[in-house]
């Protein structure tokens, strides 16, 4: 099976594993009362209506009278054809209120990820190629330190610091502010900063211990025979091998915290990005609209963890594709 | 060397072939270990007092107060005045667990005991943190029978912590000494109080009893699933293996957070719900580790010789194959346990956790409003929230360098 081959598989797995999401959060729906039916028979009973027609009229509306195989079709073609529905909460079409969010998650996202892919790996190789000195030993503090600390938390205390007792940063998230300007590089500062210490500190660790092996290689050993400068010794002989197993934990660490903490972090900060719209659409019962948000978070897992995998296929090329796992 | 020892000596020193096999295979199979049957001993009356609860006790009284009136026996005095959950009961049952399968074998095992512990000492960062891990896990299963629940007291609300001061415009009655316009703390609440007058002290107490059941229920079921679909998948191979790893691509790639909000949304959801949905989707790499890692063992040579004498596959697994990965498999789980914590507190943070009971994330929410003058409400919480996360992280750490120098860099991924 050549590349092609496998990343079909892979490719079509990923669709199989999306189907199977949506088929749990359909039956997880299916199973339980729909909220709107009982906002229905509430009403009526409160307009002195009869609740049980208005049950029928509603659950006729829903189109949750037809049989659970035909619902099933209706849901998966829906959510396939991005066809999310309207948000009550919103006053519009759930994908439109999706993509507004979108752009101010990713004003964050991107100079996280940036940052982390950047500094991530550079501060593990020189980590190990300190090792055991005090650079080391701070950037491994510094790795857990950041691994450990809850971002919630962590950007609490910053807000409390340079928000309200240093009054650098506004305290409330200004949507006003175009993206590409000074004052909304100040107000994402913090944000940014909490989510990279958050994520920074896994991947540092992983690349510190994976070019530790290669240190001693005695392909370095060749390279310091022939008066290759350090850098270029570490740059070329160290970083390059030492990417190849971090590409395996950098997509699935950036997930994770991007699938848990962006909602905190956005919640925190008042940025009105997709995590706090769960949120607000969570609080707000609006069911549409958290399909939709969890669907989105969900899809992007999805698709994260296929370009993890195609990354460490296209990125190594001493395993053949016959015996490598999906 | 051999000749000055004395001849009698070496007689009494174990010889391979004087080994009284048959204590160290636990006999036959089939047979119930000593181990088994005191840990069904002890767990029966837990198991007893469930089913008291469901058949005999009201809706509205307690299983000990149903209990007590029942025997006329003071449980009221020992502290047992609490309403006991599914999560109580789950808790215990797991603790009897750990005791009868990891605490008792340590001290049956002396000679393997210290030399674990003799390689995890070197790591003092570990120490420290197994030290500080004892400290929650004593002050969660013993405060909340000393402390009082926490309790809501309007007129005792934002009391500073002992030997802190705050202007006593904030307070609405300083408990403590007032000197030129500031409230001090006082001992009655060491870590000051919220702006309900709840003890922080108290409220971090009660959230170690929280936060440690969690730990250990959730590991208890993940341990469960992952090794049993591990070994099964390795042992078994063909489209069993097949199907048992597309199931845990399928438990990795899933986002449990936002399944949980969806579960959430939909049911309502208390603790109970919460441990069952985060170890339901928590055991994929588990079992992917425990897979790789059986499948390595089963080509020892002691598995080999094993078979040879006869012994069936589930023998082999139980008697080799697991006891062989269990050191790695706690270190893995120990690595797991802080994400566990850290989601109930950002579902607490944000409002969508169990309001019912008293946990760190709740703590922190409830100070964040008064974060400008009061800040040891988030403060106190928050960082032991993250000490105990730094303890389990630095503890796995440590636990993995203990059992395979080899490989710390697995761990890390």
């Amino acid at each position: 099976m050549g590349v092609a081959g496998y990343v079909a598989l892979r490719v079509g797995w990923a669709a199989v594993v999306s189907v199977i999401i949506v088929t749990v959060t359909f039956g997880l729906l299916a199973a339980a009362p729909n909220p709107s039916v009982q906002q229905a028979a509430t009403q009526a009973a409160l307009e002195g209506g009869d609740p049980q027609e208005a049950v029928e009229r509603e659950r006729q509306l829903r189109g949750l009278d037809e049989p659970l195989h035909v619902r099933y079709l209706d849901f998966l073609t829906g959510v396939y054809t991005l066809e999310w529905g309207w948000s009550e909460y919103r006053s519009q079409p759930v994908t439109t209120a999706l993509a507004d969010a979108v752009l101010y998650t990713a004003q964050y996202s991107i100079p996280w990820t940036i940052l982390t892919v950047l500094f991530g790996p550079l501060i593990g190789v020189y980590s190990a190629a300190n090792m055991y000195t005090w650079r080391d030993h701070a950037a491994t503090g510094f790795a857990f330190f950041g691994y450990a600390i809850p971002n919630f938390f962590f950007g609490i205390i910053l807000l409390l610091i340079f928000g309200v007792w240093l009054e650098w940063i506004p305290i409330v998230f200004r949507t006003e502010v175009p993206a590409f300007s000074l004052a909304n590089a100040r107000q994402l500062a913090i944000p940014v900063f909490v989510l990279v210490t958050g994520s920074i500190g896994a991947i540092m660790r992983v690349s510190r211990n994976e070019s530790a092996a290669f240190r001693n290689a005695t392909f370095m050993k060749t390279a310091k025979a022939k008066g290759v400068s350090p850098l270029r010794a570490y740059a070329y002989h160290v970083m390059r091998p030492t990417l190849v197993p971090l590409s395996t934990t950098l997509v699935g660490q950036l997930l994770a915290i991007f699938l848990g903490s962006s909602l905190l972090v956005e919640v925190v900060f008042g940025i009105p990005g997709l995590g706090r719209l769960t949120f607000n659409a969570l609080v707000a019962q609006d069911t549409n609209l958290v399909l939709g948000s969890t669907l989105l978070f969900t899809f992007l897992a999805v698709v994260g963890n296929l370009l993890e995998d195609l990354a460490f296929t296209v990125l190594d090329p001493r395993i053949s594709y016959d015996d490598r796992e999906l | 060397m051999s000749t000055d020892t004395d001849p009698n000596a070496e007689a009494d020193a174990p010889r391979f072939d004087r080994v009284d096999w048959e204590a160290y295979a636990g006999g036959r199979t089939g047979r119930v270990s000593t181990t088994t049957k005191l840990f069904a001993l002890t767990v029966a009356p837990i198991v007893a007092l469930a089913g008291y609860d469901r058949v005999a006790a009201g809706e509205r009284e307690t299983v000990f107060d149903a209990f007590a009136a029942a025997t006329d026996l003071p449980l009221q005095a020992f502290g047992l005045d609490f309403a006991v959950t599914a999560v109580d009961y789950a808790f215990a049952a797991t603790l009897l667990l750990f005791v009868w399968y990891l605490v008792v074998p340590l001290f049956q095992h002396p000679r393997i005991a210290s030399h674990y512990w003799r390689r995890f000492k070197r790591n003092r960062p570990a120490l420290v943190s197994l030290a500080w891990l004892f400290v929650v896990f004593g002050g969660g299963l013993l405060g909340p029978l000393v402390l009082n629940a926490p309790e809501q007291n309007i007129l005792a609300g934002h009391q500073p912590p002992v030997g802190l001061t705050v202007a006593e415009a904030n307070v609405p009655q300083c408990v403590g000494e007032v000197a030129d316009g500031r409230c001090g703390g006082t001992w009655e609440y060491p870590l000051g109080t919220t702006r309900g007058g709840v003890g922080v002290f108290t409220g971090v107490v009660y959230g170690m009893t929280i936060s440690m059941k969690i730990a250990f229920i959730t590991t208890t079921i993940v341990a469960g699933i992952g090794i049993t679909v591990g070994t099964v998948s390795a042992y078994a191979g063909g489209w069993v293996d097949e199907v048992a790893m597309r199931a845990v691509d399928i438990v990795l790639s899933f986002p449990t957070l936002l399944f949980f909000l969806l579960v959430l949304y939909v049911y309502g959801a208390g603790l109970g719900m919460f441990i069952v949905v985060f170890s339901l989707f928590g055991w994929g790499g588990t079992a992917r580790y425990v897979r790789s890692k059986a499948l390595s063992v089963s080509e020892e040579e002691f598995v080999k010789a094993g078979r040879l004498s006869g012994a069936s596959t589930r023998r082999v697994v139980r008697r080799h194959v697991v006891p062989n990965t269990a050191s790695s498999i706690i270190t893995q789980l120990t690595l797991l346990i802080p994400g566990f914590l850290l989601a109930e507190a950002q579902l607490a943070f944000l409002g969508l956790g169990d309001s019912s009971i008293a946990s760190w994330g709740q703590l922190i929410a409830a100070g964040r409003s008064d974060l400008a003058f009061a800040p040891w409400i988030v403060l106190a919480p928050g960082i032991v929230l993250f000490l105990t996360i730094l303890a389990f992280n630095f503890l796995g750490d440590a636990l993995l360098d203990a059992v395979d120098p080899e490989a710390t860099t697995e761990a890390e991924r």
